[in-house]
């Protein structure tokens, strides 16, 4: 058993040997001298300004927090739509039934301001 | 068909009253009273300043829920073709009962809801849905017969009741209960849900029957599949052990029990508390009930008889010390969870006794627990609650009926006749006794006396004492919703004390549904 | 179906996960870390359900489990970082155990 894990076990050993080399080598032979210019980010657009947390508008979180709870959903819809004939009406009913408790979820929503972006 | 959706009918009519009185609370009109945010613009809150009539739309979707469990009842769910849902839910007289009592219970908090909510300026439409659908995650709790079940029932009904703790948003002590609450109650479900899966792991089966019988059919010898068993199991107690509040894992209650509003703390009491046991009982006895787990050597009633013995004796020592008395009654919740807990224990040697007992203490305590709760909120107004045993003092003078009330429901919580709380613990009592687990109940009852005191305390403040000159008196606030829930929960309480007989032998019949 | 032996690595691997997680949780004091180590012991349940699935070939049980692991902990995750979020506003701060106004 443990032989079909060999493979891996040679694969990781191999890959930290070679990047500690590399690393080693590259602190060690490496010439530094670094200056201001160099410091700087080399030609990824503007230069950096400001602290670097800065508090995020809330309604990031909101439209994140939003996504990822109507997303989740459809882990329950993909095993429905496989088993779609075999389930036959009453998996249509009850797919119905979930889908529209999610559909007063977003008009719940979307009339408490939860998907304004502008005001 | 038509059979089941009647058989489910408790669960579908708060479900669907849950998502209509969502749509009533985004559609409706705003009410004037709209709040400023900090840079001046005008907030336009749907929900916000109708917390009357959402309220009582609530109360009227948890009643004609309870209604409904009455009538599933007397029509005999056996033949409503409910072996289609089973065993994910289990529609039985069990079921049932406790079905009955969480909406009474969720039904009086939305009520006090509707008072409370105006009175102190959190008059947010968000807690009547979240009552609701917190409701609806316990009477899944009382009805669930799966390990799946058992796991998503109890997060719907604990998600609902972060939110509602943390209700008040501008308090840095709501924020913080809800926060503790939180962290503690999803660590709690984590580790109950690492107990079922292993419990999967071990006998493949998810529901309660089948882990019950692959239990039954295990050998005597130690193996793998014991030792995941047992392991399985305490997780999965330790994790209800959170949620019933049991000493040592009730370290969060006492906080998030007094952060929150009032209203919530009640159902949190009551109707939380309610569906944990009635889940509580189900596993022990259905999926753990094989003689060798219920024995005292080994299984669960040492564990269940330290959890009761603690939480007694620790929360009425502690109880007697507080000078809040929001904080003493988290407290005597938690005492009340050690009586219960003792009835449980009792459970290993007279299932059908003992979970009657059971039954039947948990309705009279979640109506007293509310009213007391109640009461509370009648003594106190215009965002000040009355908090301190101080606050209480000389109110039997000068608002008899509200000090009626409030003496009404700590009578009953301390178990003195004639109220609903003396039989749940004379019958709790009786079984643990002829159970033959004679020291538990001598703890119990040293406990129960010690527990006489500060339940006392409240009298004497209400009765014999008058408040310090200078001191501000609360003033009682004015709310026919209060009022109502609390007249509900008096006749309730005051019925129950006089004719125990028949809820009794409803406790009975739905113990015997369980076994 | 797995050989026996193999699946017990599994049940030793979620352990050990779930074994991180309950440290995490207990030991540090950043609701944010604390917030993942329960995400981390809800990982090691879904993990023994999916794989303890296999051992229990006859229905799809455990995968199925697992998937309402899933919703439920994505629910929890919405609710809990919202809490999180109202307490930071108010407190200025994330660390549980300055949550301690309640006690005095």
């Amino acid at each position: 058993m443990v032989d079909s894990y060999l493979p891996m076990f040679l694969t990781f050993a191999i890959s930290l040997i070679a990047c500690t080399v590399m690393f080693t080598f590259g602190h060690f032979l490496g010439p530094k001298n670094p200056s201001p210019a160099k410091n700087m980010p080399f030609e990824c657009g503007n230069d950096t300004e400001g602290a670097k947390f800065t508090r995020m508008n809330v309604k990031f979180y909101l439209t994140a927090i939003l996504f990822v709870v109507f997303d989740i959903e459809v882990v329950f819809i993909y095993p429905w739509a496989v088993l779609f004939k075999g389930l036959g009406w009453v998996g249509f009913a009850t797919m119905l039934m979930f889908i529209v408790s999610l559909l007063v979820a977003l008009v719940y929503t979307w009339k408490k301001g939860g998907l304004e972006w502008e005001s | 068909m038509i059979d089941l959706f009647i058989a489910l009918s408790p669960l579908l009519t708060v479900g669907f009253g849950g998502l209509l009185l969502m749509l009533a609370e985004a559609l409706g009109k705003p009410a004037n009273n709209t709040g400023m945010s900090p840079d001046g613009a005008v907030v336009v809150d749907a929900g916000a300043g109708r917390s009357e009539e959402l309220g009582l739309l609530a109360t009227v979707i948890l009643f004609s829920g309870a209604a409904s469990s009455m009538g599933v009842w007397l029509a005999d769910p056996a033949t409503l073709g409910v072996e289609l849902v089973s065993p994910w839910l289990q529609v039985d007289r069990y079921s049932l009962f406790f079905s009955f009592i969480l909406c009474i219970s969720g039904g009086l908090c939305t009520l006090l809801g509707g008072g409370y909510l105006e009175e102190h300026k959190i008059d947010r439409g968000e807690f009547f849905t979240l009552v609701v659908f917190s409701t609806v995650g316990a009477i899944a709790l009382g009805f669930a017969g799966d390990l799946l079940t058992v796991f998503v029932a109890l997060e719907t009904m604990s998600l609902g009741v972060y939110c509602m703790i943390g209700l008040r948003r501008s308090s840095p002590r709501a924020g913080e209960a809800a926060l503790k609450y939180f962290l503690l109650g999803s660590f709690a479900a984590a580790i109950m849900m690492f107990g079922a899966a292993l419990l999967y792991a071990a006998t493949g089966h998810t529901d309660l029957a089948g882990i019950g019988a692959f239990v039954g059919g295990l050998g005597g010898e130690a193996s793998g599949e014991t030792a995941m068993v047992i392991v399985g199991m305490l997780l999965m107690l330790i994790g209800m052990a959170f949620k019933i509040s049991a000493v040592p894992f009730h370290m969060w209650a006492p906080d998030a029990y007094e952060g929150a509003p009032t209203p919530t703390t009640s159902f949190m009491a009551a109707a939380v508390k309610t569906a944990a046991f009635a889940v509580l009982l189900r596993i022990l006895l259905i999926a753990f009930g094989d003689p060798r787990l219920m024995s005292w050597g080994a299984g669960w009633p040492p564990v269940m008889a330290c959890l009761s013995v603690l939480s007694m004796t620790i929360a009425n020592v502690i109880a007697g010390r507080q000078s809040s008395v929001k904080r003493m009654l988290a407290y005597s919740s938690i005492s009340h969870a050690g009586y219960l807990l003792m009835g449980v224990c009792a459970a290993m040697r007279l299932p059908e006794e003992a979970s009657a007992s059971v039954m039947f203490y948990l309705a009279g305590y979640c109506i007293s627990t509310i009213g007391a709760f109640g009461a509370l909120i009648l003594c106190g107004s215009r965002g000040k609650e009355a908090v301190s045993y101080a606050d209480l003092a000389g109110i039997g003078r000068r608002h008899p009926a509200a000090a009626a009330a409030f003496a009404l429901f700590v009578i009953s919580l301390a178990g003195m006749p004639p109220t609903a709380g003396f039989f749940g613990k004379l019958y709790v009592f009786r079984a643990t006794i002829d159970a033959e687990l004679y020291s538990l109940a001598i703890i119990g009852l040293l406990n129960s006396i010690v527990g006489a005191y500060y339940y006392m305390k409240v009298l004497v403040f209400m009765y014999m004492r008058e408040p310090i000159p200078g001191a501000p008196i609360a003033i009682p606030m004015r709310s026919s919703m209060v009022v109502s829930a609390l007249i509900i929960a008096a006749a309730l309480v005051v019925a129950i004390g006089v004719l125990p007989g028949a809820l009794l032998e409803m406790a009975a019949v739905a113990a015997a549904a369980l076994s | 179906m797995l050989p026996g032996s193999v699946v017990e690595h599994y049940l030793a691997l979620s352990g050990a996960i779930f074994t991180l997680g309950a440290m995490g949780f207990l030991m540090r004091r950043n609701v944010l870390i604390q917030l993942m180590s329960i995400e981390l012991m809800l990982n090691a349940v879904n993990l023994l359900l999916v794989s303890y699935n296999r051992v229990h070939a006859g229905n799809m049980t455990g995968q199925v489990f697992a998937f309402f692991v899933i919703a439920v902990a994505a629910a929890e995750a919405a609710v809990g970082l919202a809490i999180v979020l109202s307490y930071f506003r108010i407190r200025g701060t994330v660390q549980s155990d300055e949550a301690d106004s309640l006690r005095h």
